[in-house]
């Protein structure tokens, strides 16, 4: 097959049309401008219909549509940035951004942020934006019953005084050189709206038309926006429960836009073809296969090298993904500030693992059960895991269980012995300093270097910590990281503009263009 | 009746359709028996390369992670014969214990059982096999099981249906007017009377539930990784399937194969016991 080649091909036309991106996104100043200049893909100057609806397939629906009430990702995939707006926007090559914060000054100290907000904002019930509302949004997330995944890293947030309508003063009660960041995740929602998990009250460019659950979800422009309009009329989020349905969908034309490619072998489909452009960005999602590092045998350091090292890695990434996808060696993405390529760490060499099982006292090999979650790819991992530990004397006895089952038994009672689970979030390897995570690492000069990370004055000076962070859990094989998962998102060729990269599965639609006069 | 049964000994060999159904489904029963004995290559052997095409050294291929193909698919013919025979042993056993009460049963206990008995019959042998696997886990064992007492229903109604008929008989209640005890009856008059209907209907059963397990297994509620069963290669193959297609062409076939085999054995068989039908053909 010639589909080496012809991915190879694919990679570089992304690269081009990636730099053209970045090209035409320098010319707005950053913030200013609303929605222009933060999205890459493609940038043709080809003429687009400003009144065009972009469908989008994606497998994701929500399940509600308030990312504190357990939305999930679909939620954050279809509204943010679309329908609601933070104080801060992360770009979709990883930067943050201004967004309805017109400016901010933080204290000597580092403990008071002043944020000033934009002017002329308005919620689409047309509401102007507050900093009451602002208030209300970010006590939301770390309300009690929020169930937001950036709850426990806004925790540091002391009070939130507004001593005026534009002016935003957040008190800490220690250094966070990740507030700005973490904000950015916080959706700004009208203080008085309600039934939120089945309506919406953003900023954004684009208002809720309607959502039929289990279908679609359409996304309206929205008139009175504050900033540069969408390029778009109308966008409908069309989701699927199965890959291949979902790809059939692209092939007959029935949508414009995959999110994100579940299989390299669909794309034999669209390679060959002009009608259709793949793009190869960059993901954030990690495979673990994450140790109870509390538990015998894997509290010792030896056995996770070993196990680590007795598993070819490369072999199962092409064997998943083809040619796609990378091999990382650590917890720490390459869209991360402190990225280092540890692959070399623990390297794969079946007869050192056999080497130090010996050294840990398990010169005969042990068994434990993996817990498998029943969907795509952990069962075809899960094998070959118990396959590569074989040659090593290792018993892999693998126990499929459900997503629920694994939120109960593995993350929330951390009964396991070893698990399968995909980490889709950047900037996530600060949770090797929480011991009672899930995975209970306890290493305490990591928790050390993680909280000094966190207060440190710069961000040169909290890159240089957690660095350090990833070098040691990659030393102590804190899990094993199986590989970085690619993000591919294939689009008719008549569409440009759409994010490729789609960090924390976010996918801004408002600068996405199509061409006219569509057959 | 009886004088049927006897026709069925002499006729057997006679029904090209039970012929035709016997090699089919004997030819899955000689690969999985020589699977215990032979495979072409071990089953966690991963170094054939990925979505290798049909040839040598791998005659029908391999999968995404390098597994020989052929293994898999011997080793899902064990998986799949054992789910059928375990399925119509669990569902024939209860089955034809509950039919059997119900067809003694008279008036409303008759009425409660029916009722009960279609209420079963509705219930989808995907949810019955959930939550059995939600009170085990996933294993073959459980879809067994699931499939097992899905089956008993469709049974056991069947058989209550027979067993009315039979004890309707004057030869029935003549052997108790003679003074035949109940459990003699249903051993001497009853089981032998309606054991000619009621199997070809288990080796139906049989067939429905080699696609039932394959069914749980491709929506990974059947064995678990790494044994194989044609359901999961079916899945695990499938977003494959335009550039690998062997890997959801072998498993459909087989699965195929075994189910037309054991349907034509059943047809076979009613074809022989039934004089009726022999004469229209």
């Amino acid at each position: 097959m010639n589909s080496k080649t012809t991915s190879l091909l694919g990679a570089a036309l992304v690269l081009a049309l990636a730099l053209a991106g970045c090209g035409s996104g320098s010319s707005g100043s950053a913030g200013s401008s609303g929605s222009a200049g933060s999205t890459s893909g493609a940038g043709t100057t080809a003429a687009y219909d400003p009144d065009a609806t972009i469908e989008i397939g994606s497998l994701y629906e929500p399940q509600n549509l308030d990312n504190t009430a357990g939305g999930g990702q679909g939620v954050t995939e279809a509204f943010n940035g679309n329908v609601y707006e933070g104080l801060f926007r992360l770009t979709d090559d990883g930067k943050v951004e201004s967004l309805l914060a017109k400016d901010h000054t933080v204290s000597k100290d580092g403990l008071t942020y002043t944020f000033t907000l934009r002017d002329g904002v308005k919620f689409h019930s047309g509401k102007p934006l507050t900093s009451a509302d602002v208030k209300y949004s970010i006590e939301k997330v770390i309300g009690p019953d929020s169930q937001s995944a950036r709850k426990s890293s806004l925790t540091v947030i002391k009070s939130i005084d507004t001593p005026d309508d534009s002016t935003v003063k957040v008190k800490l009660s220690s250094k966070s050189i990740s507030l700005v960041y973490n904000l950015s995740y916080v959706w700004i929602v009208n203080s008085q709206a309600k039934n939120l998990t089945t309506t919406e009250d953003g900023t954004g460019p684009y208002t809720l038309g309607e959502w039929k659950r289990g279908s679609a979800l359409t996304l309206e422009r929205f008139p009175g926006y504050w900033g540069t309009p969408a390029t778009n009329k109308q966008v409908v989020f069309h989701y699927f429960t199965d890959a291949t349905a979902l790809n059939n969908a692209l092939l007959t034309k029935a949508v414009d836009v995959v999110t994100s490619e579940q299989s390299p072998d669909a794309l034999a489909n669209f390679e060959n073809s002009a009608d259709y452009t793949i793009n190869n960005g960059k993901s954030t999602t990690k495979l673990l296969l994450a140790f109870n590092d509390r538990k015998a045998p894997f509290d010792k350091v030896l056995v996770r090298k070993a196990i680590t090292s007795a598993i070819d890695n490369k072999k199962l990434l092409s064997s998943i993904w083809g040619d796609y996808g990378t091999l990382i060696g650590s917890m720490v993405p390459p869209t991360d500030p402190w990225y280092e390529d540890l692959t070399s760490v623990n390297p794969y060499d079946p007869n050192l693992a056999k080497q130090e099982l010996a050294q840990a006292g398990y010169a005969n090999g042990f068994s434990f059960t993996l817990d498998t979650p029943n969907y795509d790819p952990h069962p075809t991992v899960a094998t070959f895991v118990k396959s590569e530990l074989a040659k090593v004397g290792i018993t892999v006895n693998i126990n499929v269980i459900t997503a629920d089952q694994w939120y109960t038994k593995v993350y929330k009672n951390h009964d396991f012995a070893a698990t399968l689970q995909e980490h889709v979030n950047d900037r996530d390897v600060v949770w090797y300093g929480n011991p009672d995570f899930y995975w209970g690492y306890d290493n305490p000069q990591v928790t050390k270097w993680v909280e000094q990370a966190e207060q440190s004055d710069t961000a040169e000076g909290q890159t240089e910590l957690l660095k350090k962070v990833n070098r040691q859990i990659a030393a102590d094989a804190a899990s094993d990281w199986l590989y970085l998962y690619p993000q591919i998102v294939v689009a008719s060729s008549s569409l440009s503009g759409y994010p490729v990269n789609g960090l924390n599965s976010q996918f801004y639609a408002y600068g996405i263009k199509k061409s006219g006069g569509r057959g | 009746m009886s004088a049927g049964r006897r026709r069925v000994s002499r006729r057997v060999p006679r029904s090209a359709t039970l012929i035709a159904g016997c090699v089919l489904a004997g030819l899955v029963l000689a690969v999985a028996v020589v699977s215990f004995f032979w495979l072409p290559y071990a089953p966690d052997d991963t170094t054939g390369g990925r979505l290798m095409p049909p040839g040598l050294p791998h005659l029908l291929g391999t999968d995404k992670l390098g597994r020989d193909l052929l293994t898999q698919l011997m080793i899902g013919a064990r998986v799949a014969l054992e789910a059928g025979a375990g399925a119509v042993l669990i569902g024939g056993l209860v089955g034809l214990a509950g039919g059997l009460a119900a067809g003694f049963a008279t008036r409303w206990l008759d009425d409660t059982l029916s009722a009960l008995l279609d209420i079963l019959i509705a219930f989808p042998t995907v949810l019955l096999a959930m939550l059995v696997t939600a009170a085990r886990e996933a294993s073959l064992g459980s879809a067994i099981i699931a499939i097992g007492l899905a089956m008993s229903a469709i049974v056991a109604r069947l058989t209550r249906v027979l067993v009315k008929r039979v004890l309707a008989q004057d030869f029935i209640t003549a052997s108790r007017t003679s003074g035949t005890s109940w459990p003699r009856v249903v051993v001497e008059h009853v089981l032998p009377n309606i054991w000619p209907t009621l199997s070809v209907n288990l080796a139906l059963q049989f067939g429905l539930a080699v696609l039932a397990e394959a069914s749980l297994s491709y929506l990974g509620l059947g064995a678990p990784p790494p044994n194989a069963s044609w359901g999961r290669m079916l899945q695990e193959a499938q977003a494959s399937v335009f550039i690998a297609p062997a890997g959801v062409i072998a498993p459909g076939v087989l699965l195929v194969v075994l189910v037309v085999g054991v349907n034509l054995i059943a047809d076979g068989v009613r074809d022989v016991a039934d004089p009726t039908r022999r004469r229209t053909r």
